[in-house]
């Protein structure tokens, strides 16, 4: 589980060699800002007039490596032909009359309140093209990230990387995957691991539609190839996971969060989903409002690998930000990055009720299997329906989780919990439990907040240079302890006035209380099914479609 | 239960592709998200169950519309009024998909969103019995100028003809396969499925004579994929 742990994300190669002043190379563990801003600004100055917020940057600067790199861009590839660069009406249309401008998309990139954003995040082209921005026109932030490219390539140029400046007030995070830059520009409390991590799923989303081999494939065809073109219409998906990671814990934990359910009726699914399988099916997964109620895995794909959080966290991150009514079943392509970034599964999406809260998902490896797919979720919804248990799932998520109030400890306001004991051989996917946002969190800015000291306990614990077991720390608003053994992982949150004893005291409840629930609130043993009589062995299990996939079809 | 006839909606994104088949099938306008890949619908029409195929028009699954196409008994080209390359699109890039589809399947080519435009007001009194559930009000804002007329839809079914290599006596007229929808509103959406429908039912029955034909069809297709069309003559 990679995603979830400090240190492993990043290839070492891309350590500095040696220290750069004020370019901070290695962990320092994000608690000090280690280097002020006049020694970056000293750095900077040479490569662009702009100080160390890079959105004052002057395009001059972008010349250099673009001249650089796109000395091939009169590439003959008709089909990868840029055809109108920035120009190609991205057939947005007509504005709805008398509708004000909605999207973060056409937000003024030079008013203070853009800068005064939270936390950018940017994807370009390694010759310095706009792909992705969070707030903004990305045309509009051309100059701004050719600013950002050539940062890099300078850095790049003495054989190093560059991995974040630290400002006052933030941090600049860089990862460079592939052709892809990504960079992260932030005033919250996280860690320049967190951050990186974060760039990372945005990395892994780009993928989970496109894959890494034809991203690959792309850019050694044309070095300035406009990546927007394939993705446009995806920058909501990459919108949502945004947002998503700053108030989903799952991400931050690199877990999945499973509806409460009785064991019984888990169980009864994971049956139900046991039985209606088709050849080359791989994955069956039952989720409720992005809650996990039963996945069942092929047993031969489990054998060499297990669905990664990350890689569902992604999936159902497509799925909510894709349009869908419930009369419909989506039959698309998708990567799951984590499992194999180069290939494709084809997934069978569909809701079974009519609020659209309970949906299926089918992983295929088959491109022609729709029908065959499609029936097996008519198997399951017919099984279900007699069973009565759709009406209990959809009934039961008028309350969706189960409120703080339910463990019966008065001082303790919300928690994480992440279980770490769990037996190999099954296999079992990384999951966690947390009740509902109850007062005086409601307001977003509150659940920022708190979030944002569940994230610097996080990087406390799990700091590379000096990780920690324990952490009690006393905040403005409130009291907080972290907690990691060999058996779980754990953030707490008191009302301000407990005591250090008293706080020991609730979890020692909170922990007796987890053990009492935990067949409701985890998928104890995962189940599996063979849908493949002879799964080509040593060829990774049931093998996802290679490179060919929809874009390269069309190629 | 397998399907009788396959409709494909195909076209660039934002046309509004899903939102005339939202219209149809839940008889409401919202707002919609782009689709990924391809979505799947089945309508009851008379003893026949259509499957109807929307498509994502991004870039990005472009490749799979042949798929999404195979053995279409339909194809409706959708395209925004008020954006000419949303038109110049069907005709560079979405129709080389339809090569997977049946060889008498139909074209039916749907300029979306008339509301948004100044013409809109006219083809209300002209088209009394076609009256959208509900006026649009409100919405005195702005209208624009019309981008893409009529006759450039038909001008585009004439060389959809010529690609197909079909006799423009041997289909149904320009005409009568040029449609212009809102989606919002609800204007001659019903009109569009409907015509299609019927004359999907035809070739529904023309498909069950051949009844083992169509199962060779799937696998075998590529060597039935060019001949010519002479089922219709």
């Amino acid at each position: 589980m990679a995603t979830g742990e400090p240190g492993s994300p990043m290839r070492e190669g891309t350590v500095l060699p040696k220290e750069q002043a004020g370019l901070c190379p290695t962990d320092t563990g994000g608690d000090e800002p280690s280097a002020g801003p006049e020694e970056q600004e000293e750095l900077l100055a040479p490569q662009s007039n702009g100080p160390v917020r890079v959105a004052d940057g002057q395009g001059d600067a972008q010349e250099e490596p673009s001249d650089k790199e796109l000395s091939d861009s009169a590439s003959t590839d008709n089909t990868l032909e840029d055809s109108s660069e920035f120009g190609r009406p991205l057939g947005v249309g007509v504005c709805e009359p008398g509708g004000p401008p909605t999207t973060h998309r056409d937000e003024d990139v030079t008013a203070a309140s853009w800068r005064a954003r939270r936390k950018h995040v940017f994807v370009l082209s390694e010759a310095g093209k706009p792909i992705y921005s969070r707030y903004g026109n990305e045309e509009a932030l051309s100059s701004t990230m050719g600013v950002m490219m050539a940062l890099v390539s300078f850095i790049q140029s003495g054989d190093n990387a560059i991995r974040s400046i630290y400002s006052d007030d933030q941090k600049l995070v860089f990862v460079q995957q592939g052709p892809l830059v990504l960079v992260s520009v932030s005033r919250t409390l996280q860690s320049e691991q967190q951050l990186r991590q974060e760039l990372l799923y945005v990395y892994y989303q780009i993928l989970s539609m496109l894959t890494q081999v034809s991203i690959t494939r792309i850019f050694e065809r044309k070095k300035n190839y406009d990546l927007r073109r394939l993705l446009a219409g995806s920058e909501k998906i990459l919108d949502r996971l945004l947002n998503l990671v700053e108030s989903d814990p799952g991400f931050l934990l690199g877990a999945v969060r499973c509806l409460p359910l009785p064991a019984s009726l888990r169980d009864t699914l994971g049956t139900l989903l046991q039985k209606a399988i088709t050849p080359n099916l791989v994955f069956s997964i039952l989720v409720a409002r992005s809650q996990l109620v039963t996945a069942v895995q092929e047993r031969a794909v489990i054998e060499e690998c297990r669905l990664e959080p990350t890689d569902l966290h992604l999936l159902l991150n497509l799925i909510g930000a894709s349009s869908a009514f419930q009369a419909g079943e989506i039959w698309t392509p998708i990567c799951l990055p984590r499992f194999n970034p180069d290939g494709y599964f084809y997934a069978y999406i569909s809701y079974l009720d009519a609020e659209c809260t309970v949906c299926l998902v089918l992983l295929s490896t088959d491109k022609e299997s729709f029908y065959a797919v499609s029936d097996c979720k008519r198997r399951v919804e017919e099984a279900m329906r007699t069973q009565g248990s759709l009406q209990v799932l959809s009934g039961g998520l008028q309350s969706p989780s189960y409120g703080v109030g339910q463990v019966g400890v008065p001082d303790l306001r919300h928690f994480l919990y992440k279980p770490l004991d769990i037996p190999e051989n099954y296999r079992q996917l990384p999951q966690f439990t947390s009740p509902e946002l109850e007062g005086p969190y409601c307001s977003e800015e509150e659940q920022h907040r708190l979030f944002d000291l569940y994230h610097y306990l996080h990087s406390r614990i799990h700091s590379t240079s000096r990780p920690l077991r324990l952490i009690y720390h006393v905040a403005e608003k409130e009291t907080l302890l972290a907690w990691v053994t060999s058996k779980f992982e754990l953030y707490t949150c008191f009302s301000p006035l407990v005591t250090k004893a008293g706080a020991i005291n609730v979890l020692t409840k909170l922990l007796r209380w987890i053990k009492k629930e935990e067949d409701r609130l985890f998928i104890r043993y995962p189940p599996k099914y063979s849908t493949t009589p002879n799964p080509g062995k040593g060829t990774k299990g049931g093998r996802p479609d290679g490179a060919e996939n929809g874009f390269f079809a069309g190629l | 239960m397998k399907p009788d006839g396959k409709v494909v909606l195909l076209g660039d994104m934002n046309v509004g592709k899903t939102s005339l088949l939202h219209r149809y099938m839940e008889r409401r306008f919202q707002d919609t998200i782009s689709t990924v890949g391809g979505a799947f619908y089945l309508k009851q029409w008379g003893p026949y169950n259509i499957s109807i195929w929307d498509t994502a028009g991004r870039e990005q699954f472009h490749g799979l519309g042949s798929m999404y196409c195979r053995g279409a008994a339909a194809v409706i080209l959708t395209y925004d009024v008020n954006n000419l390359q949303s038109l110049i699109e069907l005709e560079d890039r979405f129709l080389a998909l339809t090569d997977t589809a049946s060889t008498d399947c139909i074209f039916a080519i749907v300029g979306n969103k008339v509301d948004l435009t100044n013409e809109y007001a006219l083809l209300l009194e002209t088209e009394e019995e076609n009256r959208p559930e509900k006026p649009v009000t409100g919405c005195i804002s702005t209208k624009v100028q019309k981008q893409v007329h009529l006759d450039d839809a038909v001008a585009l079914y004439k060389k959809i003809l010529k690609y197909k290599m079909l006799d423009e006596k041997d289909v149904p007229a320009a005409e009568k396969m040029c449609f212009e929808t809102s989606a919002k509103t609800g204007y001659k959406v019903d009109y569009l499925f409907e015509t299609i429908f019927d004359m999907v039912v035809p070739i529904i029955l023309r498909q069950q004579a051949e009844g083992p034909l169509q199962t060779v069809e799937i696998t075998n297709y590529k060597s039935a994929k060019r001949t010519k069309s002479g089922c219709c003559a």
